[in-house]
Order: C-alpha cells, then sequence, then structure tokens
C-alpha cells in the first residue's frame, strides 16, 4: 500500500525504543557538555567542563569525585535545574533544551540527599506527590502509594497517615526513594541520596536499592563521593576530578583493575586490589570440593556465607592455620572449600575476564560458577 | 472624679449591657476590617517582591515609615480628607498591619527549607503549585505569628479611632476620661484587653487545627 511505503524506517526504530534490554529504563547521553559558573572578578570558571558520557537503558551510573568536580551540577542538568553553557544532554535522543521542564521533571524521579520531604504532608501525600501532579485518579494513587511503600519495607497501614517527622531517619530515606519511584520513572536521579544516614542503615539501604533497581529497571544516575559506594553500586563509574571534567568511565573491576592515571588510582584508593575483591561474590566462584569426602575430617576452618564476596573470604582465609575456609550455604551446609591461592587467582586475572556480556544486565564483573555443585550438602558446618 | 463616686458602678454596667454588645460588634469589626484587608494587601506585596525583588526595599521602607506616624497625627491629616468615618479609621489601622504582615509573609515562606523547595520543582512542580501547596502551607505557622501580633496590636490601635467618632470600647474611655466616671473607663479597657487575649487565643487555636504536621510528632507510636 502506498502510504506505508515511507514508514518502515520509522517502524524499525520504534521498535527498538520500545523493548530496550531492560525493560523501561531510558538512555541518558552527555555531548559536550559544559557549565560555567560566573565568579566574583567577572570571570568564568566551568563547574562541568566538556563532559561526554552514555548511560544505556538500565544502567546505574555512579558520578564520584571529590566535592566541587560537578558531578551535582551534572545531575541537575538532566532535569534541567541546570543548563548547559554548551553541548547536549539527551534522553532516550531527545535533547532536554528542546523539552518542557515540568513535566519532563515528573518523568524523572529525584532524591537529594537531605530527602525534600514536604514535612506537612503525610508519608501518603508525600509519596503520591507525582502521581497527583500526573493526575492520576485518587484511587489509582492509593494503590500505587501502598505497593511502592510495601516495596521498600514499611507498613503502609502503619506509615500512610503519619508525617516524616515521625519517621526514623533510614524510613525517611527510604521513603525518598519510594517518591521518586511513584509515577515510574524510566529515569531516576540520586544525589548522595544515604549519606546522611549511619553506616549499617546505609549497607541496607543500598542493598535494598539495587533489588529495586533491578525489579523496576530505571535507569539511574548516582552522585556520590564515597568510592566504596559506587563500586558497589554502578554498572558503570564515572570518576570526575576539579574543573568538572572526567578522569575515567569503567565498569567498576576495570576501574580498580586499570585505573586510567594516578589521579584515579589514589582516588580510588590504595586498596582497590581489596576492593576488586568485594565485586565477586563467592557463590559465583568455582570453589574446591568440600573437604571430607574421604571421611577425614579436616582441621576445623573459619566457615564464610556462599553470598558473601571474595574480600570477606580472604579475610577468613588468613584468620585460617590452613589457609582455607570453609564455604556454607544459604542453610549452613558445607558446600566447599575456598583458599588463599585461588582468592590470589582472581586477582590475577586480566580486568575483562569479570566482565559479563553486554546482555548482563548485572553487569558487576561475576566469574562462572562452576564446579563444586556436586559437593552439596556432604558435611555440616556445625 | 467626684468624691462619692465609686470605683465601679455595677448598676451602669447592666443598663448599658445592649450599648456595651454594640460596642463589641463595632470593634471586632473594626478589627477584623483592619486585620483581613491588611492582610491581603501584605500576601499581594510579597507577591509583587518576589516577582520583582527589587520592591522589597521600598515597600519595607514605605511600612516602615507608615508604622512611626503617630495615630493621632494620622487621624487629624485624614479628617479633613475622608471625614469622621469608619474609612479614616480603617486607612489608619490597615497601615500599621502592613509593616507586621509583609514582614511575617516574608519571613515565613523563607523558613521554607531549601531541600524541600529542591525537590518540589525537580518533581515537576510549576511555580504556582510550589506556591500554593508546599510554601503557603509551610509558612502558616510564622505568618499566624505575625498575624496573632497584628490582631492584638490593632485591638488596642482601635480605641484610639474612639477621637474620630468610631472606636469600639474606645467610646467607654474616652467617655470615661471625659466625664471622670471611672466605670466608663475601666469597662472600656478591661473588655479591650480580654477581647486581644482572646482574639489571641483564637489564632493559637487556628494554628494548631491548621499545621498538625508540627505537633503530631509528639504522637509517636
Amino acid at each position: 500500500m502506498n502510504p506505508s511505503s515511507s514508514l518502515p524506517s520509522l517502524s524499525s526504530d520504534v521498535s527498538l525504543e520500545s523493548s530496550p534490554p531492560q525493560g523501561r529504563g531510558a538512555a541518558v547521553e552527555f555531548r559536550h557538555v559544559t557549565v560555567c559558573y560566573g565568579s566574583d572578578r567577572g570571570g568564568v570558571t566551568a563547574a562541568v567542563n566538556d563532559l561526554s558520557l552514555r548511560v544505556s537503558p538500565g544502567e546505574i551510573c555512579v558520578l564520584v569525585g571529590p566535592s566541587g568536580c560537578g558531578k551535582t551540577s551534572t545531575l541537575r542538568l538532566v532535569n534541567r535545574l541546570l543548563t548547559p553553557a554548551s553541548g547536549q544532554v539527551l534522553i532516550d535522543n531527545q535533547d532536554v533544551a528542546s523539552l518542557d521542564p515540568v513535566p519532563l521533571r515528573r518523568r524523572i524521579g529525584y532524591v537529594i540527599q537531605q530527602i525534600g520531604l514536604f514535612p506537612h504532608q503525610t508519608i501518603a501525600e508525600n509519596v503520591g506527590t507525582v502521581p497527583r501532579l500526573l493526575k492520576w485518579p485518587a484511587d489509582r494513587i492509593r494503590r500505587r502509594v501502598d505497593e511502592l511503600l510495601a516495596l521498600i519495607g514499611l507498613d503502609p497501614a502503619r506509615v500512610r497517615d503519619r508525617y516524616p517527622a515521625q519517621l526514623s531517619g533510614g524510613e525517611r530515606q527510604r521513603v525518598g526513594v519510594a517518591r521518586a519511584l511513584a509515577a515510574e520513572p524510566p529515569l531516576l536521579l540520586m544525589d548522595e541520596p544515604f549519606a546522611a544516614v549511619d553506616p549499617i542503615v546505609r549497607e541496607r539501604l543500598q542493598d535494598e536499592f539495587l533489588r529495586l533497581q533491578r525489579a523496576l529497571g530505571p535507569t539511574v544516575l548516582f552522585v556520590t563521593h564515597d568510592v566504596d559506594e559506587a563500586i558497589k553500586l554502578a554498572t558503570h563509574v564515572a570518576v570526575m576530578r576539579q574543573g568538572g571534567r572526567l578522569a575515567q568511565y569503567s565498569p567498576p573491576a576495570e576501574l580498580l583493575a586499570s585505573p586510567a592515571d594516578e589521579y584515579v588510582a589514589r582516588f580510588v584508593g590504595a586498596d582497590r586490589t581489596l576492593k576488586r575483591l568485594t565485586l565477586i561474590t563467592l557463590g559465583d566462584l568455582a570453589w574446591g570440593p568440600a573437604p571430607g569426602d574421604d571421611g577425614t575430617q579436616a582441621a576445623p576452618m573459619p566457615a564464610v556465607s556462599s553470598a558473601a564476596n571474595a574480600r570477606d573470604a580472604l579475610a577468613a582465609v588468613l584468620a585460617s592455620p590452613t589457609r582455607e575456609a570453609m564455604v556454607v550455604d544459604g542453610r549452613g551446609r558445607c558446600v566447599g572449600v575456598v583458599t588463599l591461592n585461588m582468592i590470589a587467582a582472581l586477582l590475577a586475572a586480566p580486568a575483562e575476564a569479570p566482565q559479563p556480556p553486554s546482555g548482563d544486565p548485572d553487569g558487576r564483573g561475576r566469574l562462572v560458577r562452576g564446579g563444586g555443585a556436586g559437593a552439596e550438602g556432604i558435611c555440616d558446618s556445625e | 472624679m467626684t468624691p462619692n463616686e465609686p470605683l465601679l458602678r455595677w448598676e451602669w454596667i447592666l443598663d448599658h449591657a445592649d450599648e456595651i454588645w454594640q460596642r463589641l460588634l463595632e470593634h471586632v469589626t473594626l478589627t477584623v476590617l483592619a486585620v483581613g484587608i491588611g492582610f491581603a494587601l501584605s500576601f499581594v506585596a510579597v507577591v509583587l517582591i518576589r516577582r520583582y525583588h527589587y520592591l522589597r526595599e521600598p515597600l519595607t521602607w514605605l511600612t516602615g515609615v507608615l508604622y512611626t506616624i503617630p495615630s493621632l497625627a494620622l487621624f487629624a491629616v485624614l479628617v479633613p480628607v475622608t471625614g469622621l468615618t469608619r474609612v479614616t479609621a480603617e486607612i489608619g489601622l490597615v497601615s500599621y498591619t502592613l509593616l507586621i504582615l509583609i514582614r511575617s509573609i516574608l519571613d515565613g515562606l523563607l523558613s521554607v527549607p531549601a531541600e524541600v523547595r529542591e525537590t518540589a520543582i525537580g518533581m515537576g512542580c510549576t511555580s504556582g503549585q510550589l506556591l500554593w501547596r508546599v510554601e503557603i502551607p509551610l509558612a502558616v505557622p510564622v505568618v499566624i505569628g505575625g498575624l496573632r501580633v497584628a490582631t492584638v496590636t490593632t485591638i488596642g490601635l482601635v480605641t484610639v479611632t474612639a477621637l474620630i467618632g468610631q472606636g469600639g470600647f474606645g467610646y467607654f474611655i474616652l467617655l470615661g476620661m471625659q466625664r471622670f466616671f471611672s466605670t466608663a473607663l475601666i469597662v472600656g479597657a478591661t473588655l479591650s484587653i480580654l477581647l486581644a487575649i482572646l482574639a489571641d487565643g483564637l489564632l493559637v487555636l487556628a494554628q494548631h487545627w491548621t499545621t498538625p504536621w508540627t505537633w503530631e510528632r509528639r504522637r509517636q507510636a
């Protein structure tokens, strides 16, 4: 038919757009973006300097660097709280400068360190903010709010009608994340969201956040000054330096294995080798067979959970006289043995090795699990 | 005061119950009009100041000057123009509320935490939604604080307008002074003070009702 003859290229574009790898994440791209601040002497200083960066749908891009390196400015460019002096910011190939900022912001979740919950509104009203701005029907907002509160681990019946001041810091932080996710945004901007809570709560919030992100699949731009947090959360880490320049943009494992220069190496820390180990979950390792197959019970050795990372395993191994530790599964059964040599071998592996194929949404430096499976349930840990 | 005149004649008070009631209504009307009009003008002024920042200094200066004019002098100037009318009284009374009310509305809006404003804008509130849904509700405690000062001050000032034929309870005070009649003086002054205390209490209650988030925190589970 005649009318359809002009459509093929368009429709193929659409089908690509409508099925990104992660489902509903947006693609973000910075093209030679520069942000300037006027100074007292009339000159201008760059907060962000010629930044080019691509974030694929469903990825977590963590911007990390010392204060004043322009990471927050970079984030605020995306929802147009800041306008670049030059360059473009694109969301799903659309220049944000061409979009009306108000509807744009309603499609982008935004979480900041001070959370900024509305103190005069109940938790339910806070979480329902963007759906209300989008004029969702009241009962749909209500259902969505309860669903989100349950998702972040808060009992809707308990917290729905409370005010932010009645919640603990960690709970408020969760509500801030829930509020940002309320209208199912394809993109989430998070500016040091967990910096104000204590380390134990922070770690739990980080774990919950990773779980939520995997379940809901938005693309995330995340700002922090904490390298460990960046390595834990990121699919890609953007290390920035003073003057708003990008020093390195790589997956965490690569960043730790081969820092681009002296600055990045210093920034990620002298213990970057140990940090690399945190990226490897013990459960994904090819560990040795469990002891006791031949009936000889080996000397008592420390146990590590298969859910622990290789750094925890290293600590256990070093504490063991035999330089070995027992790997136990969730039910406390011994499933294998990890040795010092095995951990050392992990670090000898080239940086590219732990990288997953591009289709792997997890992209967090896994090794392929092998062996060990046959040893399950052979011995008890206690 | 005549030698045999008692400090307080209860029978005079009972005889004049109707008039006291009328004066109460007059006093309340003058006060409500003054604070209401003053609040409306102040609100408009604040909206203008937020849009055109350069207006802040001249408007603050102007309301400051108005506040310093002695009320007697102001009425003396106004009477030849507007006569011995309620309009004359209200021009004076409203003028005196502006300094307090503009100041408290501005302070109230400034008291909204920066991060709250930041997230409201970041989530896609328009500037109108930011003002009406976030900034104004959060400004309520400070604004009501200003309203309390303005109301109590106005209730006191209303008595002065007795000199231009208005005045509510001020009428009794004036009567008492002119005739050396202590009962009227005491009735006028006491009722004016009681009215101020009552109005202040009502505003405290209003603040309580409109800002549950400021006290619900004590009811933690």
